[in-house]
């Protein structure tokens, strides 16, 4: 009697769960909570293949332990290695937390949307980031330097709760002189060592002019923050579509298929992370 | 597509013959319930005999021999400061009978999801390729209403499909793999006298249909009655056990979990199917959750079914089988749920 | 012993059984094969059941039984100020679990019954959290050797064990399983902790509750689900009051 055909040994898909791996070359620590991590793919070939944009996440693995969506936190033009800055959150990043330098791991990806550098040639960029959501904005920052020339005036807005929760401010000198960028930066609940401005991100458009007419806006924080953002924005006349948002949800596949992340009738993984405003705003539960 | 007619008594001889060489898996019935109806589910059979070609629904869909409740993604050698990934996804050659109209639609919609779209799923993809599946007609039951959702024929997705018409079936082949295994048992040309027969049973089945669901606007309603009290009054009942979304041959959302052996020298990555409607679906770490009420994720059951996916693949998720309705100990079902919506749009309360 | 380059230290761990069967230690030791790798992730100072060594340096204390003696409560308070976890192992440690349903009774009569009279010391049935602080509950009458394993693995490794907070009808309906409440029968998978990959059901029992509620678990719905499909409060209160796992959601008077 005949038995259907085999295909095991036909097919030619891609092994979707099969990742780069890598090895963390260095770690570098933000804070009590944050730790940056410098992962080199092995093998040239491979490094080689991975290439992202500004914006996009991988799925960060420690066999055994389990697997995280992050954002990329360095430059798509560093082909030596990728930064990933973590949180200690939970089971996988409290994990990664204690590794050492000369761990592997394994990174699917690049995964998701990005943020559209290109469409924002030739204007001003205005880059709002509450609290971690500036690790996924050093990935555009990066870019707007490496082509500084193309971009008009940029802008990062930096806000967090308390001083001690700054990330990257050993690159903020060099942000602000050699990339020629505008930053600022506001804290909720000052120490006595906080010279800086004290209250909500907000309070930081006191402080600068936006032409709406030609400025793209890229904010990347907790939810509460940015439909407060982009809703001031909006009224100041910067079109919705010129917003772009960085969303985060629960997530375990990275490849539209778990539902986990699901934001009203889309993905976040697919048609996100990056979305324009208007399209989070006509997303069910998206704000 | 081509027709064939084959006896019983040789269907019998090519069930017999598929089982020497496959694993075969078909509707069997292990208890009744209080009404003395008997429950079906599809289970392995080992003779022809086990197979009960008149059963009425199973209480689970097949899709589990598709999209396994549990199943290893990948396994680890860990070493010191090191691992090496293995991915298998073999499968054993299997042979599915009895699979209706609406369980074979809703394949076709897993596919959309699990084939079609930008990362298809290799594991998926080797099952539904080393599946033959023999799909087979019934007279609709009381509260079926794949009519609605138009998934009560199916054109493609299978390799056999069965009408009985009497003393024999009518097939319909589809595959060459189908078409090669039935003519070893003297399947014979359609005559016109088959073809009458099987025209009235085909009208037979149509005039038997007595749930219907209104599904014209219901994409656009269920974006316009978003924050409806129907949800809330449905909501409430919900035990948030997720019965609705095991049972159901096309909810397939899952969750990823890792572990490792006894001495941490190795690992598995193991997939899982999840619900929507269990309280940590869209929990994060840190303690939020971005649907913390039973009610709300109850609804996104329904809006992923009925407007999620219409979205994506211009089609409803859902194929009207009724099943997560029968699970349902809180009397929660499609029907019920959507005509209320309907009501409301109405003003009918 | 490493996992990825990090070196993990074996915990010091005691076992301690108070007022039960025993099942859950049991448990423990009865999956020979594994006992040697289970045993080899962490230092034992003191198990009864398997040495005869004990010693007081534990770091994690298990916990097994019902509290029912004040030498119990004295001894369990002891074990709490050494172990810097607590875990508390099986529906009686967890749940008070079976000799719970002493309570319904008053305590003379059930010496007199049980004991026929003879002095004994004995007080009412205290699950540990009702004495002591606990860390980790492992549910479960008894606990399943596969959870504990995991658990450990957990330990070990310093990261918090995460149990289902989903009730058994998804394991029920992942096995296949016929609903036990179509057929006639009571069940309280649906408001029930998973994780038992239900048994129960499987075996056309019913659950009965013996890992403790799931998280959020809606009594409301299952009660009026029970009436419904006509089952007595007497029946339904005998069903729910068993593992003692849902005190306080009942009508006082039943
Ligand atoms: C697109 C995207 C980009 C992100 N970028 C960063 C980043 O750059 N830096 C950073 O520190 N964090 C980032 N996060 C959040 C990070 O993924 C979570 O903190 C992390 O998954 C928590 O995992 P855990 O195992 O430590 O926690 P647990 O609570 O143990 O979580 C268990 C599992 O749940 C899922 N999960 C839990 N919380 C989240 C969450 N917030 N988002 C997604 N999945 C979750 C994961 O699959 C995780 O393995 C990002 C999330 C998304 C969706
Ligand atoms: S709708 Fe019904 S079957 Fe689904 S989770 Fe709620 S109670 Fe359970
Ligand atoms: S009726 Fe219910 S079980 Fe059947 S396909 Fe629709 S949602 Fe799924
Ligand atoms: S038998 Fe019990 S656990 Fe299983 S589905 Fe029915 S109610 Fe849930
Ligand atoms: S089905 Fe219920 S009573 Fe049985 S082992 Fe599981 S939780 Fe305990």
């Amino acid at each position: 009697m005949e038995r259907p055909p085999d295909f095991n040994n036909k097919s030619l898909l891609m092994q979707t769960e099969k990742g780069f791996k890598s090895e963390v070359i260095n770690i570098v620590k933000l804070t009590a909570q944050e730790k940056l991590f410098q992962i080199r793919i092995l093998g040239s070939c491979e490094r080689e293949k991975f290439t992202f944009l500004p914006g996009q996440f991988v799925m960060l693995e420690l066999p055994g332990c389990g697997e995280v969506p992050i954002s990329i936190s360095s430059s798509p033009s560093n082909r030596e290695f990728i930064g990933l800055c973590v949180r200690k959150a939970g089971k996988v990043t409290g994990m990664l937390h204690r590794l050492e330098p000369g761990a592997m791991v394994g990174i699917r990806g690049p995964l998701g949307t990005h943020f559209p550098m290109q469409k924002m040639v030739g204007r001003n960029i205005l880059l709002i980031a509450g609290g971690l959501g500036i690790a996924p904005l050093r990935s555009p920052i990066y870019w707007v330097n490496e082509h500084r020339s193309e971009y008009k005036d940029i802008t990062i807005l930096y806000g967090v709760k308390e001083p001690g929760q700054i990330l990257f401010d050993y690159q903020f000198e060099e942000w602000r002189k050699i990339y020629d960028l505008n930053l600022l930066t506001i804290v909720q609940n000052p120490d006595e060592n906080w010279k800086g401005k004290v209250g909500l991100i907000t309070e930081l458009f006191e402080d600068i002019s936006i032409d709406p007419e030609d400025t793209f806006a890229i904010v990347c924080g907790p939810p509460v923050m940015f439909k407060f953002i982009c809703a001031h924005l909006a009224d100041i006349g910067i079109p919705r579509q010129r917003m772009f948002v960085s969303l985060e949800r629960r997530m375990h596949c990275g490849m539209g298929k778990c539902c986990r992340c699901n934001v009203g009738s889309t993905f976040t993984c697919l048609d996100g992370p990056v979305f324009d405003y208007w399209t989070v705003m006509n997303l069910k539960e998206a704000i | 597509m081509l027709f064939k007619t084959i006896t019983k008594e040789n269907f019998k001889k090519m069930v017999e013959g598929l089982l020497e060489e496959n694993e075969v898996i078909g509707p069997r019935s292990r208890d009744q319930d209080l009404e003395g109806n008997k429950i079906y589910r599809f289970l392995k059979v080992n003779s022809f005999e086990e197979l009960e070609m008149d059963y009425t629904r199973s209480y689970s869909s097949p899709k589990n021999y598709f999209l396994p409740f549990k199943e290893d993604f990948a396994t680890y050698r860990l070493e010191d400061n090191n691992w090496e990934q293995e991915i298998r996804y073999t499968v054993h050659p299997r042979v599915i009978i009895g699979m209706r109209a609406c369980d074979i639609n809703a394949l076709l919609k897993l596919d959309q999801v699990m084939l079609k779209s930008v990362y298809p799923n290799p594991y998926y993809f080797a099952r539904r390729q080393n599946t033959l599946i023999i799909g087979l007609d019934h007279e609709p039951l009381e509260d079926c209403f794949c009519r609605s959702m138009n998934t009560d024929t199916a054109f493609h997705g299978f390799d056999l499909f069965l009408t009985d018409i009497g003393d024999k079936y009518f097939v319909a082949i589809n595959s060459d793999t189908a078409y090669i295994i039935i003519n070893q048992f003297d399947a014979r040309e359609v005559t016109e006298e088959d073809q009458e027969r099987f025209k009235t049973v085909k009208e037979q089945i149509k005039s038997k249909f007595k749930t219907q669901v209104d599904i014209t606007i219901l994409p656009e309603l269920m974006d316009l009655e978003f924050e409806s009290e129907v949800w809330k009054k449905w909501g409430d009942k919900c035990l948030s056990c997720g019965s609705c979304a095991m049972v159901c041959p096309t909810c397939y959302c899952y969750g990823i979990e890792e572990d490792t052996n006894l001495t941490f020298t190795k690992a598995t990555k193991r997939r899982f199917l999840y619900s929507c409607n269990l309280l940590d679906f869209a929990a994060v770490a840190g303690g939020h959750n971005f649907r913390p009420e039973a009610h709300i994720r109850l609804k996104y059951r329904y809006y992923h079914q009925f407007r999620g996916f219409v979205e994506a693949f211009n089609q409803s998720l859902c194929v009207g089988c009724n099943r997560c309705g029968k699970a349902c100990l809180a009397g929660i079902s499609p029907k019920a749920v959507i005509d209320d919506l309907i009501k409301t749009e109405k003003n009918e309360y | 012993m490493k996992y990825s380059g990090i070196t993990l230290k074996k915990p010091k761990v005691g076992f301690f059984d108070f007022t039960g069967c025993e099942g859950c230690q049991l448990q423990i030791t009865n999956k020979e094969e594994n006992l040697k790798a289970l045993f080899g992730l962490v230092e034992v100072v003191n198990f009864r059941e398997i040495s005869s060594e004990r010693r007081d340096d534990y770091e994690i204390a298990f916990i097994d039984g019902c509290i029912t003696t004040d030498s119990e409560v004295a001894r369990l308070k002891k074990i709490r100020e050494q172990a810097g976890i607590l875990v508390a192992m099986g529906a009686c440690a967890c749940l008070g679990g079976v000799n719970n349903l002493r309570s319904r009774f008053p305590l003379p009569d059930v010496v007199k019954e049980v004991y026929d009279g003879h002095h004994v010391d004995t007080g009412p049935v205290r699950k540990v959290a009702e004495i002591v602080p606990v860390d980790i509950e492992l549910p479960g009458c008894p606990i399943s050797k596969h959870e504990f394993e995991w658990l450990v693995r957990h330990l070990v490794l310093g990261i918090e064990p995460q149990f289902p907070k989903y009730p058994v009808c998804v394991e029920c309906k992942q096995r296949l399983n016929s609903c036990v409440l179509d057929m006639g029968m009571m069940c309280l998978g649906p408001v029930t902790r998973a994780g038992c990959n239900a048994v129960c059901p499987r075996n056309r029992l019913g659950c009965w509750g013996c890992r403790g509620p799931s998280e959020e678990a809606n009594f409301e719905s299952l009660m009026e689900i029970l009436r419904e499909k006509g089952f007595t409060e007497e029946h339904i209160a005998e069903r729910v009051k068993f593992f003692n796992a849902f005190s306080g959601i009942l009508n006082s008077d039943c």
